[in-house]
């Protein structure tokens, strides 16, 4: 990474103050555009602008980059001040970003500055494109002078090219769809961003939607108020098969008997059925100032009601809803080309078909495991290729970073020596 | 083992790792019996965590008391590992006090909730992401403490201790960008989307370009900027503090899919 030859170099005139002066400067053009013509409209960028820009910028980079043996300026745009000015500066818009709630990506800003939106702020953008050409300048001034031990910085520097340049200009070629679809039902009708009806050439049969829960808490809540007790702090008891006894709100619990797929009887007391309907249901002892109340809590749903454990005439003991462990569609997928796919969605599990990749995306939440119908994202980003293969070279550099870092640094010093 | 059998864990192990770092500043025996009460605390401290992991049935890295816990696991490690390298007894004394410190918070503010673990976060990614990051932190904290004690003695040019941050802040670095890029990957197949820009993500970026800030100083800055990156150390490391447990209060972050 370091010798000390360069070091020298970069004594020469041009270095920091430069720097922070230029990038100042472009920060300043970007401000004024920003305000005197609002955010930047990021699907200006979509294919092939995009393609254009990146191409653009590689070559400036390979000229920037290989004119750094001749050229002082080319030196000073590939060197450490320019790279540490870039870096802080994106620090401190970044920071600007995490501090302003933004709008979601893409869309315009409603504050002159356009804070608000920073993706499509001008400054950020053209803070962006800079950091792209003269991290594109780094690696292309490495290949003077190309050794094996120089691989690493290699795929650190490389890789982050890629991930930024293909997030940054792909970003307007990216779809994504929200589609609806009923059990039993063939749908390829979407929604996009803008809440648009779009067709798709991809259709999604719902054969199945089935989900699993956790076991549910318990809590004490006032009636009237239904406020969880105690107001200021509200606590909970998981239900849970290791633990039978605890105390919330100064009550002392005691699960007796806990049903996970339970039905009510005629007499209000439950037993196990594992039907599509069954709710979660316990027998639970209730002790507070030495008197005992027992009886069964059940947190309900659409077909069964709920049904709570009475302390006095304020407070009662309930049953949370359950939280979801699983959700799963199983789906019958048909694409336009021909291809089709029975599958089973479920989150952290898309399905690929053709270069759409299928999300499970959401359920009737007012009906829980009894939903009736699914919700899919359907994604297309054909940017995906180059920002994987960056990841992976960024990883890779990371691992050298990892096992090596020390092994570099004692080096650097002993060249220091020398 | 459940949360309430913490203080039985946690007790003994503070006083194990106070005590290593205390006997450190005393040369021979001290500091023979100093590495034997580290490894005595982490492992009983480790004990806890195994113990923990198997009642709930999940990897307890879901919430802020959970990721405190491996934070007090991996500080203690970092520090006794760095300790027999450096040989600094600072080092060790401050990482275990650090730890401890967490540990008391865990002790008086659990925030640990139930077993449940939202499908989301069923993920081949979970315990990698958590893992790396929280290893990251650790070692990073203590770059901080070398960069503070060098602060407080106005030394610039101790190549040794500069050595040690130089390290601690390359190699955390690394386990910074392993989690943050596994993050992305899982986001990927998560969420749809490898990248969103949410408050979490957006500090995770501050944090990550205040380390490649100060990586970039030592690499090249040469020796008229020693002070700069001295400086910058514990800034970063208050940018990935605010990162890691600040986020969550933030107005901007109301909408956060990384706030549990």
């Amino acid at each position: 990474m370091s010798r000390t030859q360069k070091r020298r170099v970069w004594q020469s005139p041009w270095g920091y103050p430069e720097a922070v002066a230029i990038v100042g400067g472009v920060l300043l053009i970007g401000l004024v555009l920003q305000i005197a013509i609002g955010s930047f409209d990021f699907f200006l960028l979509a294919n092939p602008v995009n393609l254009l820009t990146g191409l653009v910028l590689f070559v400036l980079s390979i000229i920037i980059g290989f004119s750094a043996r001749r050229s002082r300026f080319a030196r000073w745009i590939s060197g450490t001040s320019m790279s540490v000015t870039l870096i802080l500066s994106m620090l401190v818009m970044s920071i600007i970003m995490g501090l302003t709630p933004q709008k979601g990506v893409g869309m315009q800003s409603d504050m002159v500055l356009g804070f608000d939106a920073m993706t499509c702020n001008w400054s950020f953008v053209m803070l962006y494109t800079m950091t792209l050409l003269s991290l594109g300048a780094v690696i292309f001034r490495k290949f003077r002078n190309l050794r094996f031990k120089d691989t690493p910085f290699l795929l650190q520097h490389f890789g982050l090219w890629l991930v930024l340049a293909a997030s940054g200009l792909g970003y307007a070629d990216m779809e994504r769809y929200i589609m609806y679809v009923s059990e039993g039902e063939t749908q390829w009708r979407v929604y996009g961003a803008d809440n648009e009806v779009r067709e798709l050439p991809i259709a999604i049969k719902l054969i199945d939607f089935n989900m699993e829960v956790y076991s549910p808490k318990l809590a004490v809540v006032n009636k009237e108020t239904g406020a969880v007790q105690p107001e200021s702090k509200p606590e909970f008891f998981q239900i849970d098969e290791d633990i039978s006894r605890g105390s919330i709100a100064g009550v002392e619990i005691e699960v007796e008997e806990y049903i996970h797929k339970a039905v009510r009887s005629a007499d209000s007391t439950y037993r196990h059925v594992p039907m599509p309907g069954a709710t979660p249901a316990a027998k639970v002892t209730a002790k507070r100032d030495g008197h005992s109340f027992e009886g069964w809590v059940c947190g309900g749903n659409q077909l069964q009601y709920y049904m709570t454990l009475p302390l006095d005439e304020t407070y009662s003991v309930v049953m949370t809803p359950a939280e979801p462990r699983k959700f799963t569609s199983a789906v019958e997928v048909y694409a336009e080309s021909g291809t089709f796919v029975e599958a089973e969605i479920e989150v952290n599990k898309p399905l690929q078909v053709d270069s759409w990749k299928i999300y499970q995306y959401g359920y009737d939440n007012a009906a829980g495991s009894l939903s009736s119908y699914s919700s899919f994202e359907l994604v297309y980003d054909a940017w995906l290729p180059p920002i994987y293969a960056g990841v992976f070279f960024m990883m890779l550099g990371s691992l050298h970073m990892i096992v090596s870092g020390r092994k570099r640094i004692i080096k650097k010093k002993r060249d220091e020596l020398e | 083992m459940s949360w309430s059998n913490f203080i039985w864990f946690a007790l003994p192990s503070i006083i194990l790792w106070l005590a290593a770092g205390f006997s450190a500043y005393f040369k021979g025996v001290g500091q023979k019996l100093s590495h034997l009460l580290s490894i005595m605390g982490i492992a009983v401290f480790a004990s806890f965590i195994i113990a923990f992991w198997l009642h709930l049935e999940r990897p307890p890295m879901r919430t802020m008391g959970e990721t405190r816990l491996w934070y007090s696991l991996f500080l203690s490690s970092v520090g006794y590992l760095a300790y027999r390298q450096w040989r600094y007894p600072w080092i060790l004394s401050f990482s275990t006090v650090v730890a401890t410190v967490f540990v008391v918070i865990n002790l008086l503010k659990p925030e640990i909730h139930s077993k449940s673990l939202m499908p989301a976060l069923q993920s081949g990614w979970f315990v990698p992401h958590v893992t790396s990051y929280i290893i990251s932190y650790a070692m990073l904290g203590a770059a901080t403490i070398g960069s503070i004690i060098m602060i407080a003695r106005r030394s610039t040019d101790d190549n040794h201790i500069f050595n040690f941050i130089d390290n601690m802040i390359y190699v955390g670095y690394g386990f910074l960008m392993l989690g943050l890029l596994m993050g992305a990957l899982w986001a990927k197949e998560a969420w749809g989307h490898y990248w969103s820009w949410d408050p979490k993500e957006t500090w995770a970026f501050v944090t990550a370009a205040a380390y490649l800030g100060y990586i970039h100083l030592r690499a090249h800055g040469g020796v008229k900027y020693n002070s700069v990156a001295l400086w910058l150390a514990p800034i970063a490391f208050a940018l990935l503090l605010f990162t890691w447990l600040g986020v969550s209060l933030l107005p901007a972050a109301s909408g956060s899919v990384h706030v549990y």
